[in-house]
């Protein structure tokens, strides 16, 4: 009630002041957070020029004689030293997690493009196009990256010139379940958008002289795209989240890392607190940069102007 | 076969959409740099008839011959014929992604194959041509529907057409924002732009066209000069729909 007595500018003033206090706090987590995992990735690949490898980048000790020292902290201190013990891992954990996760997206992206354009204008493609997308979405994941892994055994697979970029081949494995799984379900996001261009476009296309998929390419996708970021973002967010699935064929991610030292700690709500918070800044990080990617290729007029 | 007497030589056309007859037995000439100015009443064909010329419709019987090549032939490379008939629509159907120059740019960038600086400066001198040298930056949606048409003029001249298509290109607007458009299309016929038009503005057709064709039910009721049809039409049922029009001005 107190705030309704004031006048509206100032109540506005609080509350910018307010959301800018929250913009402060979020870019600040999101700073520690990717300075932490960057600089602990840099220190791996380099040997361990900061810490030795396997350390983390804050002693243990000292983040526990910090907390210590705070009056109302100090009930933490132990819990908060182990956090700091469990970093190097995680933070690898984590870089298999975002390489599986860009890799797989960007992939399937341009598997699902083709896949929605056959979908919407393909006549005999339409319907490979279809069964395939109701396949990959109608099937569990997990079964899927089964079959991979233990029926086609496509780890020994893996291509002279694949093999060995990841200590294990099979991070290749869990790759394409992902990305053709993925592809899938960017390609029903993306149909949608297509589906919501105008006709009156294409025939504009047709009669300045452009083929069928050159309208497509010049005409359609430029404006479907854009229109399919918003629900797009979806199978980014969902893919990071999914990606932990990839620990049930042995894949050393976030989630299987997490998983490993659970067991053998007993420390099961604090390690998957702090992993589920590593996954939450990773989902966060991805729909601001894709509202960031929205923003920069807006067009005035073209979509719904998301609000401010 | 090209002689200067049939540039466009429309013959017994006729489409159905289904069971439905919606052009029967329509024929028309018209000569290099005519006017054609296409009335008649909402339903008519009229429309239908236009985009039968680019192939936008197909016609299910009859012959269209374009500068001696037949249209309506299934050989015929549809995009190649595009490319030398402009057209204007009536919900300008501008692409939305692209800027005025854009607009203008891609057919020429895409379909003739001009280099991105060519393509531009083409663009630019077109949307000069049409009035728009101030805009060439906007996107469609930052522009009054009158501009939007204009750039949708300056996008089929860009392609250099033989002959232009205007499927109502003013039926969309304000009133406020029809001259503009007329201005710009009373420009080409003096440059002698060959023009088949289809529009209700008959102080339009009265003015620029060398023949008006009236259109009812899908058939040609009457076709003649404008003085002819609009002063003394032959048949009743132009006399008809040329009052209900005059009406509602």
């Amino acid at each position: 009630m107190a705030s309704a007595t004031r006048p509206a500018a100032v109540r506005e003033r609080v509350a910018d002041a307010d959301r800018s206090v929250g913009r402060l706090l979020l870019v600040a987590a999101g700073a520690l957070f990717w300075g932490w995992l960057v600089v602990s990735w840099v220190n791996r690949w380099l040997g361990g020029v900061i810490v030795p490898v396997g350390q983390p980048l804050v002693p243990p000790g000292a983040v526990e004689a910090t907390f210590g020292a705070i009056p109302g902290l100090a009930a933490y201190a132990a819990d908060a030293a182990f956090v700091v013990e469990l970093t190097p891992e995680l933070s690898r954990g984590t870089w298999l997690t975002v390489v599986i996760t860009a890799v797989s997206l960007f992939v399937g992206f341009l598997m699902a493009v083709p896949l929605a354009v056959s979908r919407v204008y393909g006549r005999f493609s339409a319907w490979i196009s279809l069964g395939y997308t109701e396949l990959l979405r109608g099937t569990p994941l997990l079964a899927q990256l089964f079959v991979l892994y233990y029926g086609l055994n496509l780890a020994s697979y893996v291509p002279g010139a694949f093999s060995g970029v990841f200590a294990r081949d099979v991070v290749w494995v869990a790759i394409v379940g992902f990305t053709l799984n993925g592809a899938a379900y960017q390609a029903e996001y993306i149909r949608g958008a297509l589906e919501s261009v105008e006709e009156g476009q294409i025939t504009a296309g047709r009669a300045i002289g452009l083929s069928k998929l050159e309208t497509i390419y010049y005409v359609v996708l430029p404006q479907g795209l854009r229109y399919a970021i918003p629900s797009w973002t979806n199978e980014f967010v969902y893919l990071i989240k999914y990606s932990s699935l990839a620990a049930f064929i042995t894949v050393p991610e976030l989630y299987y890392r997490a998983d490993q030292i659970a067991s053998e700690t007993f420390r099961y709500t604090l390690i998957f607190v702090v992993t589920g918070v590593t996954y939450l800044a990773l989902v966060l990080t991805a729909s601001k940069l894709m509202e960031g990617v929205e923003d920069r290729v807006a067009i005035p007029g073209l979509g719904a102007e998301r609000e401010e | 076969m090209s002689d200067d007497n049939d540039f466009l030589r429309v013959t017994d056309v006729s489409k159905w959409y289904g069971d439905e007859k919606v052009l029967e037995d329509v024929s028309f000439e018209m000569d290099r740099g005519d006017v054609t100015v296409l009335i008649g009443p909402s339903g008519s064909g009229k429309s239908t008839m236009l985009r039968c010329v680019n192939r936008l419709a197909e016609a299910q019987e009859g012959s269209i011959l374009l500068d001696g090549e037949e249209v309506l032939s299934p050989d015929l490379d549809v995009d190649e014929l595009r490319r030398e008939v402009g057209m204007v629509f009536q919900g300008f159907n501008l692409f939305a992604h692209l800027t005025a120059v854009g607009n203008v740019a891609l057919g020429p960038r895409r379909v003739l194959g001009l280099s991105e600086t060519e393509a531009r400066e083409r663009a630019e001198a077109q949307l000069e041509r049409v009035g728009l040298g101030e805009q060439f930056d906007s996107y469609p949606a930052e522009l009054s529907g009158g501009q939007q048409q204009r750039v949708g003029i300056a996008r089929a001249l860009a392609m250099e057409p033989k002959l232009m298509l205007f499927d109502e290109p003013t039926s969309a607007l304000d009133p406020e924002l029809i001259g503009e458009v007329l201005e710009v299309m009373h420009g080409l016929v003096d440059e002698g732009m060959t023009m088949l038009v289809v529009t209700h503005e008959m102080s339009f057709a009265r003015e620029v066209a060398d023949e008006i064709v009236f259109l009812d039910d899908g058939r040609v009721v009457e076709r003649g000069p404008p003085e002819q049809l609009f002063d003394r039409p032959e048949e009743e049922r132009t006399g008809r729909f040329l009052e209900r029009i005059a009406s509602h001005d």
